[in-house]
């Protein structure tokens, strides 16, 4: 079935790099995005809220109706031009089109062994799909704004329910699960409130958003590895054997011991509120210079931004960096995936949150950024590259290199206020021959803290203008 | 709370002044409450409130949304100003509340976690006018805000009141873009193409399990295939569901049926293998659409089931609906069941009370039970006609 698009896209904007474009929308669609995703010829699969799942040939620009009724389907995986894996409340279902008209006509559970109360917040999201053919989904805690329903799929636990607690009262939920080829799904890692954005960096290493709330001070990326605890106490009730009551009534510094940290923290309401799914930057240069990092969306602001990921005595860790800011980008930017042609897609959503609704895309001009490269550790204090040369006057000024550091408390309150703020002086600035790089030498450097990092007005040698002067270091460990 | 010093002499001079050159009696300095909450939807609970100048206001805000909020009541016209001051104040916004420290701020409370109640006792200006309140949480001040009338009149009708967000600008009890319109409303679109019979929707189903499909076929019958434990839960004659309220995608809510139910399955489980009382396990493998009806394909105990659900023919009333609307009929229900490894005997249980007469293609009817033999088993179906005059 083809849709008309009759939506007149907004007018494009553009600054310097990167530019936005809207994709128009067929009539009629609530386009509140659930998943994007490519086929190698570059068409795009979208699911939206209603059930629908449709196909844009940008070519064309012309919008088909592929399947439908889904409910709430937040995921998909292109498996080949006639099918796709689509991520729903009550299933990971298999979607086939297998007599060639362009609708699908075959609707296979690939799993549905994990528990839905009802309740509105158990959304589910993925899946992705490792070298080893292994999926991998994640589950939504439940919310205390509502109940579960009468009946339920799976055992039900209410143990860890309490007032403004986010809970997992049937199996699974707060957990990341692995699905093998042979079927079985496996519980993988837990202590996940929201966690909605699954990626693999081009390494293999798995990370994972969450959004800030109850036990979660700020929203987090983690790197997520098999049978770790991320800090939201609720599905812990669903860890093998667990036999120690309500999670969440343990001391708050047992969960601290046992949870891993976040690799970054997106500090709330400076950097993002809501960050979503993560799209690793696989363009190789289509994109601009920033290949092999990810970019995240944002809900609350029209924002993407970027993270800076490093490995410190074995373990990563790193910054965030806003990335592309309003010039026409809306906000509610829960889906990200690039498209054959290096353009990243933004895919919109609102659904009771603060957002917006719709598609578009960021389409590299050509125009090299000037901007923060990497941002790494070093024993006294930072290293800088930019992704440029820089003009010397300007990166060699200490005081355009503003840091205050601070941190978020783990506890059970939603969010968290920043503690400690302190400014935190930068003594020596040198700056390497390739005047890319920039070695920030800071008074005193501390293992938990945020270094947030203000830039002042410094030039590259062409007189260029820094396109992000925010960055934010999560320093779990210090070098050693 | 916060009350900029300026403001508060001010208004202490102004309220003093009235005070001495009025001969109201003090008592009648009026006060009220006014209790407002932050709700699903970035929406406060009511979008508006008068009160007339003067007026010693406790206004309590409580947070029943699952995201923070505050409110900032604001000079007349400056909401949009006061929004965007709060997210240009940046890495300050958090341990400012996101309340810019600008006179257009005329009072305010700060960020609330979900749950939390706090509050703010001003005095309503002297000056009439339309005083906005907003939520100032990044990402929400274009949608969340609502309006202080400082009057002493009626206020405008809430669908021309150009104060309030658009989308509030109706009753709330009519709002909600429900299916169930009025004869004069257009009926809504709800997809970018016109849904024909059958379709369905995944969605949360009264009288269900969470994992349950409604299917919509031809004839104005409808179903409710319950995915999650696998069998035909109840079926209705009339409309299909309304998904208004479910769509909004906060709550507890599920989609409405609409029509009338005639069928409902009250037995444990309505397949048995081997022998009358044995509950299968059931495990839910998707359907495969045949002439666009969903056939289902599930397995008892691993043995593999395919079960189509198609109507059949109605037994009185207009067959065609083409032929104008005299009378909807009765409708019927015929499942095609397939076991094409049936290698038990199969029982077909059912209870009295579900609303239908049972027809059977093969096997034989046995102390309420409907006996297959294993050859029998891998192809059968089963006709359910509604009983006159039953209350499900």
């Amino acid at each position: 079935m083809a849709v008309g698009c009759v939506t007149d896209p907004d007018q494009p904007a553009s600054d310097v790099s990167y530019r936005v474009e809207a994709i128009p929308m067929p009539e009629g669609l609530s386009s509140e995005t659930g998943a994007i995703a490519f086929f190698p010829d570059g068409r795009l699969a979208a699911c939206f809220h209603r059930g629908e799942v449709m196909f844009y040939d940008p070519e064309t620009k012309v919008w088909s109706l592929f399947a439908e009724g889904f409910h709430d389907p937040l995921g998909i995986l292109v498996i080949s031009p006639s099918e796709l894996l689509v991520m729903q409340r009550p299933e990971l279902t298999r979607v086939k089109d297998t007599d060639g008209d362009g609708q699908a006509d075959l609707y296979e559970t690939v799993t549905d062994d994990f528990g839905i109360s009802g309740n509105y917040h158990e959304f589910n999201y993925g899946p992705i799909q490792d070298q080893a053919q292994n999926l991998f989904i994640a589950l939504n805690t439940a919310s205390p704004n509502g109940d579960v329903r009468e009946e339920v799929r799976g055992r039900l636990d209410h143990r860890g329910r309490a007032p403004r607690q986010m809970f997992a009262a049937v199996p699974y939920r707060g957990w990341i699960m692995k699905l093998t080829p042979s079927g079985t799904l496996w519980p993988y890692a837990c202590g996940f409130r929201s966690p909605n954005g699954l990626a693999f960096d081009a390494e293999g290493h798995m990370f994972v958003t969450d959004n800030q709330g109850d036990w979660i001070g700020t929203s987090p990326l983690y790197h997520v590895q098999e049978g770790k605890f991320y800090g939201h106490p609720a599905s812990l009730l669903w860890q093998e054997g667990w036999d120690r009551g309500n999670p969440a009534e343990l001391p708050v510094a047992a969960l601290d011991s046992m949870r891993t940290k976040a690799a970054v923290l997106f500090p709330h309401g400076i950097m993002a509120n809501s960050i979503t799914q993560p799209a690793l930057d696989h363009t190789q240069g289509k994109f601009g210079p920033f290949a092999g990092q990810f970019f995240i969306g944002e809900m609350n602001q029209g924002r993407i931004v970027r993270v800076m990921l490093e490995q410190v005595n074995g373990e990563f860790q790193g910054a965030c960096i806003p990335f592309y800011d309003e010039k026409g980008l809306r906000k509610g930017n829960n889906r990200l995936a690039f498209a054959p042609d290096g353009s990243l897609w933004v895919g919109q959503n609102d659904h009771g949150w603060a957002g917006d609704r719709g598609i578009q895309r960021i389409v590299y001009t050509g125009k090299p950024p000037m901007d923060v490269y990497t941002m790494k550790l070093t024993p006294e204090g930072f290293e800088l590259t930019f992704t440029q040369p820089l003009d010397l006057s300007t990166a060699s000024d200490t005081s355009h290199y503003q840091f205050r550091h601070y941190y978020y408390e783990y506890h059970q309150e939603y969010g968290s206020e920043q503690f400690d703020i302190q400014r935190r002086p930068v003594t020596q600035v040198s700056v390497a021959a390739d005047q890319k790089k920039v070695s920030l030498t800071l008074d005193t450097m501390k293992a938990g803290y945020i270094y947030e990092l203000t830039l002042g007005d410094i030039r590259s040698a062409e007189g260029d203008t820094l396109a992000n002067k925010l960055v934010c270091y999560t320093l779990n460990q210090l070098k050693k | 709370m916060m009350l900029p010093q300026k403001k508060l002499l001010l208004l202490l001079t102004t309220l003093l002044f009235a005070f001495l050159m009025s001969s109201v009696p003090v008592d009648e300095n009026p006060s009220v409450t006014i209790r407002l909450q932050a709700i699903p939807g970035l929406q406060y609970d009511q979008v508006r409130f008068s009160v007339k100048p003067g007026t010693t206001v406790e206004l309590i805000l409580t947070n029943a949304d699952d995201m923070s909020h505050n409110l900032l009541i604001t000079e007349p016209g400056a909401r949009e100003e006061v929004v965007l001051s709060a997210l240009q104040l940046g890495e300050a916004g958090p341990t400012a509340d996101f309340i810019p420290d600008i006179p257009q701020v005329l009072w305010s409370i700060p960020v609330l976690s979900p749950g939390e109640t706090k509050s703010v006792t001003f005095t309503a200006p002297q000056t009439l006018g339309i005083y906005p309140y907003v939520c100032t949480y990044p990402g929400h001040g274009a949608v969340m805000y609502g309006a202080m009338y400082v009057t002493e009149e009626a206020l405008p009708a809430l669908a021309e009141d150009p104060n309030i967000p658009s989308a509030r600008r109706v009753d709330r009890m009519q709002a909600g873009d429900s299916l169930q319109a009025g004869p004069h409303q257009t009926p809504k679109q709800w997809h970018p193409y016109e849904p024909v019979p059958p379709y369905w929707y995944r969605v949360f189903i009264p009288g269900a399990s969470p994992a349950a499909m409604a299917v919509c076929l031809p004839d104005s019958v409808s179903y409710c295939w319950d995915a999650g434990t696998c069998r035909l839960r109840f079926a209705w004659q009339g409309g299909f569901v309304d998904n208004s309220q479910l769509w909004k995608g906060k709550g507890d809510v599920s989609s409405i049926i609409l029509g009338t139910i005639f069928f409902r399955d009250k037995t444990d489980y309505p397949l048995r293998t081997g022998t009358p009382d044995h509950i299968p396990v059931v495990a839910f493998k998707g359907f495969r659409l045949i002439d666009r009806y969903p056939e289902f394909h599930y397995t008892l105990d691993g043995m593999d089931v395919y079960e189509l659900i198609k109507p059949g023919k109605k037994t009185d009333g207009t067959a065609h609906a083409s032929q104008g609307h005299v009378s909807p009929g009765r409708v019927s229900l015929t499942r095609t069941f397939r076991m094409p490894q049936a290698n038990q005997t199969l029982w077909f249980a059912f209870h009295p009370d579900d609303g239908v007469d049972y027809q059977a293609s093969a096997g034989v009817w046995k102390e309420g039970l409907l006996k297959l033999s294993p050859q029998e088993a891998r192809q059968f179906t089963i006709h359910m006609t509604p009983k006159e005059g039953v209350k499900l």
